[in-house]
């Protein structure tokens, strides 16, 4: 075959493609990227030390019981990383996250899927999950107290009932935007039905399943605590009742500060690359 | 043996508002084996609809559609044919690649069997280079060749295009339309394709069908009677393309 089949790589997909933000955008006066990032970076620190000086400033004032020091919840906070029993009840805590946050992503995507399918059972089920929906945490966490008593369970339990139904409702309408031309296609290869399943539906319904998944992790992770203060002997929500009838407050700064850092390390660490790796599909919005 | 045969086949179609629109009026249609078979008409008379019955896509409300001989709904051997859709249905998770890969998966071919078909069938449309790119950085252009390359990778015995071409520029179209005709004669493929422009049904095709819309029925068909490769600046040629354009 002749020339033009062999398109250049220069002529190559960044630069055939204009970017319309590119063609609106006033060239002086925009600020680069990596302008952008720098600002952000700043207002960032910026607001973190406008924080960690109000709390200096109010903690000076008030009692340690009520507020307690930056500088002393850091140090409580090293003393407390280094206690034996810290990472036990830190595990014990994540643990029981991650079984009912795996318990409703793998319940709550087949219930999706399943309702998906149906749509008698869809509008069977709908009001269902408001029900569910609605019911408060805490409620969650006394009944499963009466269930299940003090075990792992009542925790478990209570990270499911929450985070089950945000999954389903995300697989859910994942099911509903799935392209009808894409299974026409599937179907015209004659694929069975599990490969339509695997190949476009699972696809389609990843990104709706991943932001489920990410709010629900998030919500289980909260509810957690109040369930383990309520119902539990062990973990980070037990200790950090004892804390709190105690007076302990740098203790309970200390766990909270624990908690904060797990987030924002299995955001950064983990869900941001996954997000990143499992999109890359995805146009990105400029700007 | 005709490859293709359909029988006064009809098909209505129910509007929202409850009324009947009549899309295809008793369309018969022969398409004898390894020959190429254009579908010409106005748009909305009906030809992706025809397409799509054939494809076994649509149930035709009257009529029979034979596939080699066999009614349509006790033909087996669907994996012989592709169509490629009027719209490029790339799927936007996969690269230009794994769309290409796509219809493969369908078949009982090893990994290694179905890199290696990807690999020549992207060379085919000339888009090596963009193997590993998503479908949001294509162009139109590129993305219908590569629908194209999709259609051809399970190396089909039977071959419904929609407009297949009607993104391409005409050097690239001209290409495309060699690489077909090389494919055709070279693993006996037999080809029905929509088109709207009346040279390149005279380019290609050696049976044009001419459609006309509301209901949609056939109006005339005319083989063209040509040697291949054919030659646009021919007189042979040219009185083919107006004869058809008067009859459009
Ligand atoms: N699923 C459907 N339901 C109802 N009406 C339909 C459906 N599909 C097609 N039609 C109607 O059938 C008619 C023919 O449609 P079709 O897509 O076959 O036309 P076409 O010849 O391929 O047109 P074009 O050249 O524009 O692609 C149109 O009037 C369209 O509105
Ligand atoms: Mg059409």
């Amino acid at each position: 075959m002749t020339d033009a089949r062999d398109v250049p790589p220069t002529s190559g997909p960044a630069a055939m493609k204009v970017s319309p933000a590119a063609a609106i955008e006033r060239p002086a006066r925009a600020p680069s990227a990596t302008d952008r990032r720098l600002r952000t970076l700043f207002l960032r620190v910026g607001l973190f030390v406008a924080i960690l000086v109000a709390w200096q400033i109010g903690s000076t004032n008030a009692p340690a019981f009520v507020l307690p020091s930056p500088e002393r919840v850091w140090r409580v906070w090293i003393s407390l990383v280094a206690t034996p029993s810290f990472w036990t009840d830190f595990g014990i805590t994540f643990g029981r996250i991650l079984a009912g946050f795996a318990f409703a992503a793998v319940v709550g995507t087949v219930l999706g899927l399943v309702l998906g399918a149906s749509r008698l059972l869809g509008e069977a089920f709908e009001p269902l999950l408001t029900v569910i929906n609605t019911v408060s945490s805490a409620i969650w966490a006394i009944f499963a107290l009466i269930w299940f008593g003090l075990s792992n369970w009542t925790t478990i339990f209570v990270v499911f009932m929450t985070a089950m139904p945000l999954i389903l409702t995300n697989v859910w309408q994942g099911t509903r935007t799935v392209n009808v031309e894409f299974v026409e296609l599937a179907q015209t290869f004659r694929m069975s039905r599990r490969q339509v399943l695997t190949k476009i539906y699972l696809p389609t319904i990843l990104p709706p399943f991943f932001s489920g998944a990410r709010l629900a992790f998030g919500f289980g992770a909260r509810v957690s605590l109040v369930a383990e203060s309520l119902g539990a002997t062990s973990g980070i929500g037990y200790r950090l009742r004892q804390a709190a009838d105690l007076v302990q407050t740098d203790q309970v700064f200390a766990w909270t500060l624990t908690l904060i850092a797990l987030m924002i390390v299995l955001e950064t660490l983990i869900l941001k690359p996954l997000e990143r790796h499992l999109f890359k599909w995805k146009e990105r919005v400029p700007g | 043996m005709s490859v293709v045969a359909l029988q006064s086949v009809s098909k209505c179609f129910f509007r929202r508002d409850g009324e009947q629109l009549e899309v295809l009026r008793n369309i018969d249609l022969d398409v004898p084996e390894r020959s190429i078979v254009a579908l010409l008409g106005a748009s909305g008379c009906g030809k992706s609809t025809l397409l799509n019955i054939i494809a076994g896509l649509v149930e035709p409300d009257h009529g029979r559609v034979l596939l080699n001989g066999t009614p349509s709904a006790a033909f087996k051997d669907w994996r012989s044919m592709t169509y490629m859709f009027q719209e490029d249905r790339l799927l936007p998770w996969r690269t230009a690649a794994q769309n290409v890969a796509f219809g493969l998966e369908a078949t009982k071919l090893s990994r290694a069997e179905r890199r290696v078909r990807v690999a020549e069938t992207l060379d085919l449309v000339g888009l090596s280079q963009f193997a590993n790119v998503y479908p949001y950085e294509l162009s139109g252009g590129m993305r219908s060749r590569v629908a194209l390359a999709r259609s051809l990778a399970t190396e089909p015995s039977i071959l419904l295009m929609d407009e297949p071409f009607s993104k391409l520029d005409p050097s690239i179209r001209a290409q495309m339309h060699a690489e077909v005709l090389r494919i055709a004669a070279l693993r006996k493929v037999t080809i029905i394709f929509v088109t709207h422009d009346v040279e390149e049904a005279v380019v290609l095709a050696d049976k044009v069908v001419v459609l006309h819309p509301r209901p949609g029925r056939v109006r005339e068909t005319i083989s063209v009677p040509l040697a291949y490769p054919r030659d646009p600046l021919a007189t042979a040629f040219t009185d083919q393309v107006r004869h058809l354009r008067r009859i459009l």
